[in-house]
């Protein structure tokens, strides 16, 4: 795992958000909730259209701060609050900072964006 | 507010206090193990390679995906957030919004291990003015554990999840 800086930004990371992303996610995650795999239904509860899943916003989270901090890093935690839907032909956009490290551990902050704001934004906990 | 019952905030909060002095109230079995091609299939969703995690372990937030019910599958009817959604609900908060999670690790999950997750209330707090409209906050706490073969029941993760039960705004 890369040594940890307080105050160092994670480099910004954005990921198209098509059907086919929102449904496999989904679906991956074991996830059958109909609002994020037919639009008919998620339309009809008031969504503009199929929408993220929160299991899959946390595994973003992870994919996100581990791929950057090295895949041996050991994660201890993601606390995300939720915030705007991401919906198809939206892009997520992913960036970070490291904002502490204390008595072995390191938290990075992360903040998930879409058009209609932040989508997640939280922190993640680190052995470091 | 015209979808509100006679319901009022003592009757919730008592019925908060039954159930979240229940504890534990629900638990139920990872329908499948820690297996490897689940794990694959999620890598393939979310676009991540990592070796660890085709030899043996497993991705840490996905804890809570080996004990999603799955297709058909319903949750354990006494299970404490859904009795106290159920219960907000019927007093006229009829709309949900998840609002924070936060899952806490205690080690990586291996391929093989047979997953249980138990379900308490830990607090509901209102009600409170949002964006959304009136609403109470309703945090659930999910801990999952492996069982060993000598008896001992060993919790590897954990989970805050908090939702806004509100009455949604008249839309015109």
């Amino acid at each position: 795992m890369r040594t940890l800086t307080v105050g160092e930004q994670l480099p910004e990371w954005s990921l198209p958000m098509t059907p086919t992303t929102i449904v496999s996610t989904a679906i991956a995650t074991r996830d059958w909730q109909d609002v994020h795999h037919d639009r008919d239904v998620a339309q009809a509860s008031g969504s503009k259209d199929i929408f993220l899943n929160i299991l899959t916003s946390n595994g973003l989270v992870e994919r996100y701060v581990v791929d950057w901090l090295g895949h041996d890093a050991e994660l201890k935690g993601i606390a995300i609050r939720l915030g705007a839907p991401a919906h198809p032909y939206d892009t997520l956009t992913f960036r970070g900072t490291v904002e502490s490290v204390e008595d072995g551990v390191a938290t990075i902050s992360v903040v998930g964006s879409v058009s209609l704001g932040d989508h997640v934004a939280g922190t993640v906990r680190v052995v470091a | 507010m015209s979808a509100r019952t006679s319901v009022g905030h003592d009757e919730i909060m008592a019925e908060a206090e039954r159930i979240k002095a229940l504890g534990e109230a629900s638990e139920s079995q990872a329908p499948y193990p820690v297996n490897q091609p689940t794990i694959g299939t999620w890598l393939d969703a979310m676009g991540y390679d990592n070796e660890r995690f085709r030899s043996g372990e497993a991705p840490p937030s996905m804890a809570q995906v080996w004990t999603m019910p799955g297709l058909g599958r319903k949750r354990p009817p006494e299970d404490p957030l859904s009795r106290m959604t159920e219960f907000l609900t019927a007093a006229g908060y009829t709309a949900v919004l998840g609002t924070n999670c936060e899952q806490s690790y205690e080690r990586y999950l291996r391929v093989g291990e047979e997953l249980r997750v138990t379900s308490a209330l830990d607090s509901v707090v209102g009600p409170k003015r949002t964006a959304m409209g009136e609403g109470y906050f309703v945090t659930s706490r999910n801990t999952w554990y492996v069982d060993h073969p000598d008896g001992r029941s060993e919790a590897v993760a954990t989970m805050l999840f908090r939702v806004l039960k509100f009455v949604p705004r008249e839309t015109p």
